[in-house]
């Protein structure tokens, strides 16, 4: 094999020859432009987003953790300390202790149910008697390692290292693997922190500005608010509400007049709406900070640690203004400038919204979310583990150093080992449970994590894209779920679930990228570079004057300037040099009068072409050499010609879409339109022929297709898994699905389909499917499931085991036809091999054994007599706990793994397989939201033909079209019938595509006709059809559903214990119910009997002995209560009415029952 | 191999398991390791690995007896 086949997939795309054109063709750039996708999919990929994150908290926010928490003091030994010196985290391990080679890949922890973890490392310095100690590379734990990130052995490798790993090369990583399962951490959405959001009540007149101030030690939300036209403070450790104007006082700004100016400015109608709050303030009699502050510290609600020092009222004000009233803003030597700012800022922005309601801000707005990831979810849990490690350490150090006198001398080393599984747990605990619970910021969140879904490829791809929202989904507002038009290329348009999540799940659109915080001081200090005027030294007259403009990083305020066009300008241009962070925003609010820079993480943004006087400066001479290969993505954005925007920098741009659309003031071009739609919308042709619900139909139905599901699919040992026998790549193709590698790993079949109503099996969205296309194989699909065993291990050496097979003796006649006994295994164990478990290959029946377990009957420690206790365990009696085959169909014995567990326990798991032919009622569906189930299938004979003898695989009724407006799927049709007739594959891209004209002319050329309708000859009769049909391939999807999962039907069977009712459930073989609503119907109708057959005879009835003198029940004819047989008679009822009354006299109410004479 | 001589041999090994034989050491091959694909003989308390590479997961070998299959 060539290096040139090893490379990554991608390259294909980036060859010299891609599609027939050359290297020598003339380039164009308004056609050629979109090579700088596959080129921003091969830098980022689309699970980059988790990948970069997972790094970012690998490299920086890991060390960053450490410093925050460097030193360690004992309280009884002022002499001892520990400081940490560096951390690193090392390559995936296995903990095995006799293993040749350390080193883990992960397809072996999927099969061996392992952790895919690598150690922490720290060094340590600490003090050993009275000596300075350093420690290098000490464990302290594992931390869970994510799929393909720099720290994972997959981490850049090419195609064949992946094979050899067992690894499928287009699996997109950024999934963790805790106990064998892939878990993903899903991205989570949420209002931005730090930032003013303002919001307005028009019913209750109330104005709110609130902000969530989170910085590492402590979270709290900050609101400044209306209440009867003045403004108050309010936060969540103040016990009231705290007037505006003694905030500002206790923040250091002494007179009124500097208060005015700084909320309100010149601004005569401003001045009058804020200054009744002076008399709110002067009525306290609050003129002096000081008394400002006493005041707001009378008011704190104080949580004393307990051996803390009291302090004093003024302190506890100084301390809350300080520390917890908009956190974020950390004051240094009591210099309250930059908070009582703030405050200003916030209480004007107020009061602009009290006289113009318009100026609320949107929350729906994607420019105010923010995007939490992997590693921001990791880092937070890290921390809080971190720092429990921490606290355990050191109070183990403190009770050994209390000791007076120590036997041998103390080495922290030994105590610091101890508590290294407490980390690890706690990593692996919160990834396989999804509870994130962190108690120092009161956060407790379940569902963070979810179990990777292989149902199909595009089920991954889709998990990794998608964004969960933190609202709840039983509130009843449209807001958050209505599609934002900030959404436009960064969240996809189409993928979204129906239902009681739609619009609160999201998914990312192709091309976007989703930033890591960046250092803020840098920016801070080029701010001033490039001419900002300091905070320090402006009072409100300038901040508030018309034609200055506030400089605000990352929501705070910095700096004014008088030039806001400029500096954003240069700002901008230093950015585009590489001298800033790509990822750094700049954006002008003039409603606010801002500069808004951003280097916050969490914002989504996406790259487009700059576009200067009019040109795009994406030239043709760059993508040629993007195509040669010597230009890679990131090579355009040091070139300063293309460019991260996130959402709000985008409201300062003037996009256009196509090249021909520049005009003078467009400042970018978009690279490809189609981005607009995520990586599962993407897989469909024609999208924007079609209908908008139908595209999001598709999207969620595109993940429950059967089809092949990684290259490695059949060294994978799942639960379950589908897999499709003969997928193909679909005849009408888009882009995306090249970009995805869809066409590699596709699930799906083109299928021949002819638009036309046959039979009567066709109705409501049924289909007609060929018996001779089942036959070659048309939907057939396997199901492979796993059981695992573990044979554990118990404290009196007995372990569960393997029993041998059990065997019966059989007459048989021989070769001579005399009758030989021979001993053949009993049915049950008739596929098992000698170890036990069943041979690989073998076919299972329902109700035989696969893999013979056995568990001795004594287990437990016997304390009176250890010895015997042993004895009885090591070779004592067993019992067999077999697991044994239900399902109805047949299985095949594909697969036996035998391995062991982390805590050395022999492992079995046992893969079966079974192949399903599509039969009745099986689901398929188009890539429309057009799906249908199989209604009849028909004979090739009996099935329509064209001049050609082509028999149709499906037939498709033509109602479906009308209503559902599916035009797209009618325009795939043609495409591919033209793709078939010609001997390509044809494009569907989103807003673009193989051209209908373009596809009218081959099946012209073909001999065809130009709409795509065929004439067809009856199967059954022969003759010639009526009209012409709508003919040709398109691609069809099976779906998970089947009939052979779902089909149950119960006379008689097993009952439950308590109610003696019968079962519930398929799995249970349980009945199926007439439920209140149906017996409405019965009642209604009047037909008793049957009621009383249904809810009773052949439910639970119960005969009972009734006394009918005392009304309560007794039996064998015997009434306990009145101690006679005289009156008692025997009645049926239910088994639950009876255990209603018995239950009802276990709490003391008596309910006698009255019997009287019907007939 | 035909149907006969195949029912032959495979009777015979359960027999021998019935006759309460130590058929462990009498069998041959029974596992393949999922690394160097090594053959691996195991006993009933040997642990889990390979001789060969160390590797920890085998997989057990297809079956000798005779299975048919219906193709439809």
């Amino acid at each position: 094999m060539t290096d040139h086949q090893q490379e990554d997939a991608f390259n294909e795309l980036l060859q010299p020859v891609y599609k027939g054109r050359g290297l020598t063709d003339a380039i164009n750039t308004a056609e050629d432009k979109w090579h700088l996708l596959p080129a921003f999919l091969k830098v980022k990929g689309l699970v980059k987003q988790h990948l970069d994150s997972f790094n970012y908290f690998v490299d920086v926010d890991l060390k960053k953790i450490l410093a925050a928490n460097q030193v360690v003091l004992s309280d009884v030994d002022p002499e001892f300390y520990l400081k940490y010196l560096d951390i690193r985290v090392g390559v995936p391990q296995r903990r095995d202790a006799h293993a040749f080679n350390t080193a883990i890949t992960p397809h072996e922890c999927r099969l061996r149910d392992l952790s895919y973890a690598a150690p922490i490392f720290v060094d340590i310095e600490y003090t050993r008697e009275k000596k300075i100690v350093i420690h290098k590379s000490l464990e302290i734990g594992r931390m869970p390692i994510m799929l393909k990130s720099t720290n994972c052995v997959l981490a850049g490798k090419s195609e064949l290292e992946m094979a050899s790993l067992n690894e499928c090369p287009l699996d997109p990583g950024g999934y963790f693997i805790v106990n064998g399962t892939e878990k993903v951490i899903l991205v989570q959405e949420q209002l931005s922190k730090n930032r003013i959001i303002v919001e307005a009540d028009v019913k209750k007149g109330i104005v709110q500005a609130s902000v969530t101030s989170s910085t590492h030690e402590r979270k709290s939300k900050t609101y400044v608010v209306t209440k009867n036209g003045k403004i108050y403070l309010k936060h969540n450790s103040v016990s009231e509400e705290i007037p505006i104007v003694l905030v500002l006082k206790a923040a250091g700004i002494v007179t009124d007049y500097e208060i005015l100016q700084l909320v309100a400015g010149a601004d005569s109608q401003f001045q009058d709406l804020f200054a009744v709050n002076f008399e709110e303030c002067a009525k306290l009699g609050v003129h002096t900070q000081h008394q400002a502050l006493e005041y707001l510290g009378s008011k704190v609600k104080t949580v004393r640690r307990a051996n803390a020092p009291k302090l004093s009222i003024y302190q506890e004000g100084l301390e809350a203004l300080a520390t917890t009233i908009i956190a974020h803003i950390s004051v240094n030597n009591l210099d309250f400038r930059e908070k009582a700012l703030y405050i200003a800022i916030m209480t004007r922005r107020v009061i602009m919204t009290m006289a113009d309601p318009k100026m609320v801000d949107d929350r729906d707005y994607v420019g105010n979310k923010r995007l939490e990831l992997a590693g921001q979810l990791m880092s937070l849990l890290f921390e809080d583990l971190f720092k429990k490690f921490n606290s355990d350490f050191k109070a183990n150090i403190d009770k050994v150093l209390k000791k007076p006198n120590r036997a041998n001398e103390f080495d922290a080393l030994l105590s610091i080992s101890i508590h290294s599984s407490n980390i690890t747990m706690g990593l692996n605990r919160a990834i396989s449970t999804g509870n994130w619970s962190l108690k120092r910021f009161k956060m407790e969140r379940a569902g963070v994590t979810h179990v990777l879904s292989r149902l199909s490829y595009i089920s991954a791809l889709g998990m990794m894209t998608r964004i969960s929202s933190q609202f709840e989904k039983s509130r009843k507002v449209s807001g958050p779920r209505a599609l934002q038009p900030s959404q436009f290329g960064m969240l996809c348009t189409a993928d979204t679930p129906e239902g009681e999540a739609c619009g609160l799940v999201k998914n990312l659109a192709l091309m976007t990228h989703i930033t890591t915080d960046d250092e803020e001081d840098p920016v801070r200090a080029l701010c001033f570079i490039l001419g900002a005027e300091g905070v320090a030294t402006i009072g409100g007259t300038e901040l508030h004057n018309p034609n200055t403009y506030g400089i605000y990083v990352n929501g705070t305020l910095i700096g004014i300037t008088r030039f806001p066009g400029k500096f954003v300008n240069e700002f901008r241009q230093l950015r585009r040099r590489g001298h800033v962070s790509a990822f750094i925003s700049i954006y002008c609010n003039h409603h606010h009068n801002a500069v808004h820079i951003a280097t916050d993480g969490g914002r989504i943004c996406r790259p487009l072409i700059i576009v200067e006087n009019a040109k795009s400066r994406v030239k043709a001479d760059h993508l040629a050499k993007l195509l040669k290969g010597d230009m890679v993505f990131d090579d355009f954005l040091k070139i300063g010609a293309v460019e991260y925007l996130d959402v709000n920098e985008e409201n300062d741009s003037y996009i256009a879409l196509y090249e021909p659309d520049i005009i003078d003031e467009t400042t970018h071009l978009e690279i490809e339109v189609f981005t607009v739609l995520g990586a599962v919308a993407g897989l469909i042709p024609y999208p924007h022929h079609n209908q908008s619900p139908r595209n999001t139909y598709q999207c969620a139905m595109g993940k429950q297709a059967i089809g092949a599901i990684a290259y490695n699919q059949f060294n994978r040992i799942d639960t379950l898994l589908y897999l499709m026998v003969y997928p193909q790549q679909p005849m009408v193709k888009t882009k995306t699905i090249e970009l995805i590698n869809y066409d590699k790993l596709p699930a799906g079949q083109n299928a021949t389909v002819a638009v036309m109503s046959y039979s009567g099996y066709d109705i409501e969205d049924a289909l007609v499917l060929n018996k001779s296309s089942i036959d070659r194989g048309f939907g057939r699909c396997q199901v492979l499931k796993k059981n695992t065993s573990v044979f554990k291990r118990y404290p009196n050496q007995a372990s569960d085991s393997l029993g041998s097979v059990r065997t019966e003796t059989v007459e048989k006649r021989g070769p001579d036809n005399q009758t030989v006994q021979t001993e053949e295994p009993i049915f049950q164990h008739r596929a098992l091999g000698v170890d036990g478990v069943a041979e690989v290959g073998e076919k299972l029946d329902p109700g035989m054994v696969y893999v013979n377990k056995i568990v001795p009957v004594n287990m437990g420690q016997d304390l009176l007599n250890p010895n015997a206790a042993a004895d009885s365990g090591a070779n004592g009696e067993y019992k067999e706990q077999p697991v044994v085959y239900k399902s109805p169909e047949t299985s095949c014995v594909d697969q036996v793994m035998v391995s062991s567990t982390e805590s050395e326990q022999l492992m079995v798991k046992v893969l079966l397989r079974q192949t399903r032919r599509p039969e009745l009622g099986d689901k398929f569906s188009s890539r429309h939201g057009q799906k249908g189930v199989c209604g009849i299938i028909v004979n090739q004979e009996d099935m329509p033909f064209n001049d050609f003898g082509v028999t149709p695989d499906i037939i498709m009724n033509p109602h479906g079209f009308p209503s559902r407006m599916t035009v797209g799927k009618m325009i795939e049709l043609i495409s591919g019938k033209a793709g078939v007739l010609d001997g390509s594959l044809q494009y569907g891209t989103c807003f673009g595509g193989s051209k209908f004209e373009d596809m009218s002319q081959i099946l012209v050329d073909k001999g065809f006709s130009y709409s795509g309708k065929d004439m067809l000859y009856s199967g059954v009769t022969g003759e010639c059809l009526q009209a012409y049909i709508f003919f040709g391939p398109i691609y069809y999807q099976k779906l998970k559903h089947m009939v052979m999962d779902k089909m149950h039907a119960r006379a008689r069977g097993p009952r439950a214990v308590l109610t003696r009712q019968p079962t519930e459930g398929r799995s249970r073989d349980g009945g199926l119910r007439l439920g209140e609503m149906e017996r409405d119907c019965v009642i209604a109708y009047g037909a008793s009997q049957l009621l009383l057959e249904r809810l009773m005879i052949s439910s639970d009835a119960f005969e009972v002995d009734v006394c009918q003198t005392c009304g309560l029940m007794g039996y064998n004819g015997w009434c306990t209560t009145c101690q006679t047989s005289e009156c008692v008679v025997k009645m049926t009822i239910p088994y639950a009415a009876k255990l209603l009354f018995q239950e009802l006299i276990s709490m003391n109410i008596a309910p006698r029952l009255k019997l009287g004479d019907v007939f | 191999m035909n149907k006969e001589s195949f029912n032959v041999s495979n009777t015979s090994n359960v027999s021998a398991a019935v006759a309460g034989l130590n058929v462990h050491k009498s069998y041959g091959v029974r596992y393949i390791c999922a690394s160097c694909a090594a053959k691996v003989t195991l006993s009933r308390n040997d642990p889990v690995r390979c001789k060969e590479c160390g590797h920890r997961v085998l997989y057990k070998e297809r079956t000798r007896r005779m299975v048919q299959f219906e193709a439809r």
